[in-house]
């Protein structure tokens, strides 16, 4: 068969191979991006449901007791003195020992 | 409840008088108390731990913070406000919720906790008034108070607390002789930045004696003594605070 009439009957056939080769290509590409994707959401919602998800204690409850903010501030003023001036109006409340 | 009146109801064993709006009941805040420190109730924890033959024990929050302030406050007046009674508050140390003291040593922590609950009471006032309880008051905002003999005082801020022999007799106990006290006053008023400030102030310059007026003013305490024979000796700090200036003429 002459060489010209053999490269006819070929070219229609790597063209096709060309095709082929280049669609699977794209579904490379394609798998790796969904891939990607699913690692990266997987990734997002594991860290978010580490951080958000009720029911899951991140610390020691805590005991109920005087606010610790008010504990401080009776501690700072153990040796402090008040504030008082002369009374102007009928007291409504006494001062004695219990 | 009115911001006026004033609301009169019996807790920790004494006459309660409230006045104002309160985010917290003080009557649960009282009662919290009480049922924690009452050495009248066996199930309370201080009488559980009193009756406790363990040198260390795990206490609770409320508890292990009252007692860093009562060693506090010990320290504070070189052991005369003494959560033992008996001079041995250096051997007791609380470390976050553990408690540690010779076994057999009770302690009695009535030297802070009734001023601690009023201040905790009054922290929850959201308008201006006042807690008291048997006489201990703390206040937010001016509140004019009856002083025990005669007269009376307003409170601009803070707290006033009266110690002495009055109405329970001798107890307050002298910590270097395990005996109660004896000294020159019946009664002895100190205004302090909160209530348990003027309670551990009364409560000292009643024990000190003599010595008790200049140690509160060392302090710019405000202090009040009605001496047993009726004489009333005010401090520097008292007198200057409420002395009434006259006009010019």
């Amino acid at each position: 068969m002459p060489f010209s009439s053999l490269a006819g009957t070929l070219a229609p056939v790597m063209a096709e191979h060309s095709r082929i080769a280049l669609a699977r290509a794209r579904a490379r590409s394609a798998k790796r991006a969904i891939g990607l994707l699913t690692a990266v959401v997987f990734g997002v919602a594991f860290v978010g449901a580490k951080i958000h998800a009720p029911g899951h204690a991140k610390g020691k409850s805590k005991s109920l007791g005087a606010p610790s903010s008010f504990q401080r501030a009776v501690k700072r003023s153990v040796a402090q003195g008040g504030q008082i001036a002369p009374a102007v109006q009928a007291p409504p409340v006494s001062s004695s020992t219990s | 409840m009115s911001a006026d009146l004033v609301h009169r109801f019996r807790a920790m064993g004494c006459e309660v008088a409230v006045r104002g709006e309160f985010r917290t009941s003080p009557a649960g805040v009282l009662e919290r108390w009480e049922e924690a420190f009452s050495l009248f109730r066996p199930e309370s924890e201080l009488s559980r731990i009193n009756a406790s033959p363990s040198r260390v024990l795990r206490v609770s929050r409320l508890f292990s913070h009252t007692l860093e302030v009562a060693l506090d406050v010990a320290a504070e007046t070189d052991g005369l406000v003494d959560p033992t009674l008996c001079g041995r508050w250096t051997e007791v140390a609380v470390s976050g919720r553990l408690l540690s003291r010779p076994p057999g040593l009770a302690l009695d922590l009535n030297g802070v906790v009734k001023a601690l609950a009023v201040d905790e009471a009054a922290d929850g006032l959201d308008t201006p008034g006042f807690v008291s309880v048997g006489g201990d008051l703390a206040a937010r905002g001016p509140v004019d108070v009856a002083l025990p003999a005669r007269g009376s005082i307003r409170i601009l801020e803070g707290g006033l607390a009266t110690s002495g022999t009055a109405s329970r007799g001798a107890h307050l106990v002298d910590t270097a002789t395990g005996r109660a006290s004896a000294t020159r006053w019946e009664l002895v008023t100190a205004s302090g930045a909160s209530c348990l400030a003027a309670d551990v102030a009364a409560k000292v310059g009643f024990l000190l004696d003599d010595d008790g007026p200049d140690w509160l003013d060392a302090r710019e305490i405000p202090g009040r003594f009605v001496a047993r024979d009726g004489e009333i000796v005010e401090n520097v700090t008292w007198a200057r605070a409420t002395e009434v200036l006259q006009p010019c003429t």
